[in-house]
């Protein structure tokens, strides 16, 4: 008799413990789905902008080989072939490669809106004031600023104006001190990998004049990047697309390059 | 001439063969190669006065050529085939020699070799012919005294030719240091025709007497290290956010000075003829110049201050029993040039570049400085296929205290048609007015018409 309570002491012991062991089990599944929707929901504009800073700058350096296409309002082409190294994510150098008369142009923008212009007519490296930064650059609908390596984040307050199912929306207003033709940039990431995939550019009337499209976000050596883009400047009707025909990251490109020394080279 | 063609055609010819096989090798690398490229311009003006003569012809073909046939070596050359000028026929016999039919040159502008990392990993040199071009102004740099001035076409100001020498580069953390070392003097070619006397002042003669002819010896200096060399040197720095420069240049003034002038009478009454003979002073020219931006204006300034050998000069009356005077034809006071500029791209596209300018070129000693406001004004439309710029040019003062009588305008408007990629087309007027006392303004009677065309390849 006393074995069987034994026994059935023992018994509801283990299943009180089975029971307890289960509650708590199922507490901390349920305690741990709150935590987890929320965390998504609380991913700040900050936050978003950061991680697209983070993977449009991920590569410690790139070397790109770029073919510009630029379209007219009636459709006519023209082509332009330029090298691009960047390193990190605020020196950048790019060095057109045709057609003849563009060929040996070179742009280098450095930290603190230090840009310089070599004109090979001139043999001469030119420092560029910011006033040029929202003229075209040799024709194509990318101003120097637009070329210029950047990280959002240190240029602009970003806003989350939409989380949409694959995206999110960010409004990105310039910081005060900083000098931009801007007014706003609107702009759509990819919430898979935090790619921007379409940015619109407002001019200080606060009206949309430019629209930049990324398409084939491919992810090369463990970096992402956009081998097809198109910004179309929608007062001209004219478009410069964007295809990159050669890629190469972190390949060890020295700091160095990115001076006056290595512009006419 | 025969020679120096052969020469040029030679080093091509070989070029090319050379760049066969190296292009064999590495088809997938055509930066191994020698890349062959340039242009053709043709260049006609139009005389505005008088019976509307042509005042310029040119076509020119100028052919670069860059081999790299080394991460660390880079060869450069330009040459500049021309058909230049008019036809040089005053007889029969003339007909027969081509070159006086049709007048052609070849000029080598530059053919140089870099090395890169030579020796040590931030020191480059290059050797050979080349353009040296220091200073931040928009074509007037005070401090760009190492290559001579190619003033064979005003309106083409700035430029210069190329010089044999070598200049080393060393790039010590945020510093560049430039050597330069040009072992011969070369003279500045001088403008050709009518403007010749742009940059000469006027001849003063003796009361009553009148000129017969003026024939000038140029006393070039010996070819040697001592007295032709040229040496120059230079340290760059960037200091919060501007782009500073220090330079200091042992040279030779780059536009000959007379020194002598003897006065010959001839058999007509009260005429004398004058032979002339001119030198190239020594100088010794310290730099400064910087470029940054103030706001979003870019600006840049650039100061020399020359230090120029005392010349004398003798004034040979003798021959007219006036006896012989000495002067001083240039004072050995140091004297200052400097230019301070500016530019702006307004929002609707237009740029706006603006200089001022204490000293031209062919000015020497503080008295003798003018002052020059220079401006251009561009506007690029249509999808950058026009370029119109209304407003570019000039006025030169030489005396602030009475304008009315010492100034000068120059004004030249152009139109610019890019049709398509590689193609421009220029059309524009050139207007000079201003006083006989000012060099711009002995000038004033060659207003030009001008059309050019530019094909890049």
């Amino acid at each position: 008799m006393n074995d069987k309570i034994y026994f059935q002491i023992i018994k509801e012991d283990t299943k009180m413990k089975k029971i307890t062991l289960s509650i708590f089990l199922m507490l901390g599944i349920i305690m741990s789905l709150p935590q987890d929707l929320p965390a998504e929901k609380q991913l700040t504009a900050l936050q978003i902008l950061e991680k697209v800073d983070d993977v449009i700058n991920a590569p410690k350096d790139q070397d790109l080989k770029i073919k510009l296409i630029l379209v007219d309002k009636n459709g006519k082409e023209k082509i332009r072939e330029m090298s691009m190294l960047q390193k990190g994510s605020d020196k950048r150098m790019v060095k057109f490669l045709s057609p003849a008369n563009q060929k040996g142009i070179a742009f280098l923008s450095l930290p603190n809106d230090i840009m310089y212009l070599y004109l090979p007519a001139f043999k001469k490296v030119r420092r560029i004031a910011s006033h040029v930064k929202n003229t075209k650059f040799a024709g194509t609908d990318f101003t120097y600023e637009d070329i210029e390596a950047i990280r959002y984040l240190e240029k602009y307050n970003p806003e989350l104006m939409k989380k949409e199912n694959d995206s999110y929306i960010l409004q990105l207003k310039p910081k005060k001190e900083v000098k931009t033709d801007y007014s706003k940039l609107v702009i759509w990431i990819r919430a898979d990998n935090f790619y921007p995939f379409k940015i619109e550019y407002y001019n200080k009337n606060r009206t949309l004049y430019k629209i930049m499209l990324r398409e084939k976000i491919e992810k090369v050596n463990g970096y992402w990047i956009s081998k097809e883009s198109e910004m179309e400047d929608l007062k001209a009707k004219h478009k410069t697309k964007m295809c990159i025909v050669n890629v190469k990251f972190d390949s060890g490109i020295l700091e160095k390059q990115f001076s006056k020394r290595y512009l006419n080279r | 001439m025969k020679v120096k063609l052969f020469s040029i055609i030679v080093v091509y010819i070989l070029l090319c063969l050379f760049s066969l096989p190296v292009n064999a090798q590495n088809d997938n690398s055509s930066d191994k190669g020698i890349k062959l490229g340039g242009y053709l311009q043709t260049d006609n003006r139009l005389c505005l006065e008088g019976d509307n003569e042509f005042s310029w012809q040119e076509y020119r073909l100028g052919l670069k050529a860059e081999a790299k046939p080394l991460e660390k070596a880079r060869f450069y050359s330009e040459v500049w085939l021309r058909s230049w000028g008019f036809p040089n026929v005053q007889n029969i016999s003339d007909l027969k020699d081509k070159n006086m039919v049709s007048t052609w040159n070849l000029d080598l502008r530059e053919a140089y070799v870099d090395f890169y990392s030579f020796l040590l990993d931030n020191l480059d040199i290059r050797i050979g012919r080349q353009r040296i071009a220091w200073g931040t102004g928009d074509k007037f740099n005070p401090t760009d005294n190492l290559n001579p001035y190619d003033l064979e076409d005003i309106w083409d100001f700035g430029r210069h030719l190329g010089s044999d020498g070598f200049k080393m580069s060393y790039y010590p953390g945020d510093f560049t240091f430039t050597v330069v070392y040009i072992p011969l003097f070369t003279p500045s070619v001088l403008p050709r025709g009518n403007w010749a006397s742009a940059l000469s002042p006027p001849m003063e003669l003796p009361h009553g007497l009148t000129l017969g002819t003026l024939t000038d010896t140029i006393d070039l200096p010996q070819k040697n290290l001592k007295e032709g060399s040229t040496i120059g040197i230079r340290v760059s720095k960037n200091i919060f956010d501007f782009d500073f420069s220090l330079s200091y240049v042992h040279a030779r003034d780059q536009l000959p000075l007379a020194n002598k002038i003897t006065f010959i009478p001839t058999e007509k009454h009260e005429e004398v003829d004058i032979k002339s003979q001119l030198i190239y002073p020594r100088m010794n020219i310290a730099g400064i110049d910087l470029a940054g931006a103030i706001g979003s204006i870019g600006i840049w300034a650039e100061a020399a201050l020359f230090f120029p050998e005392k010349i004398k000069m003798i004034t040979d009356l003798s021959s007219l029993v006036m006896g012989i005077h000495e002067s001083v034809a240039l004072d050995n006071k140091p004297y200052i040039k400097y230019v301070i500029g500016m530019d702006y791209t307004f929002k609707n596209g237009i740029y706006l570049n603006v200089q001022y300018l204490h000293g031209f070129i062919h000015e020497r000693g503080a008295a003798n400085l003018e002052d020059y406001f220079m401006f251009g004004l561009e506007w690029k439309l249509l999808d950058n296929k026009l370029k119109i710029t209304p407003i570019a040019g000039g006025i030169e003062i030489k005396e602030f205290k009475d304008i009315k009588n010492n100034y000068a305008i120059i004004y030249s408007p152009m139109i610019t048609y890019y049709p398509f990629d590689n193609a421009e087309i220029t059309f524009g007027l050139r207007l000079i007015d201003g006083k006989d006392t000012t060099s711009f303004g002995r000038v004033k009677d060659y207003d030009e018409l001008f059309f050019s065309l530019k094909y890049n390849f």
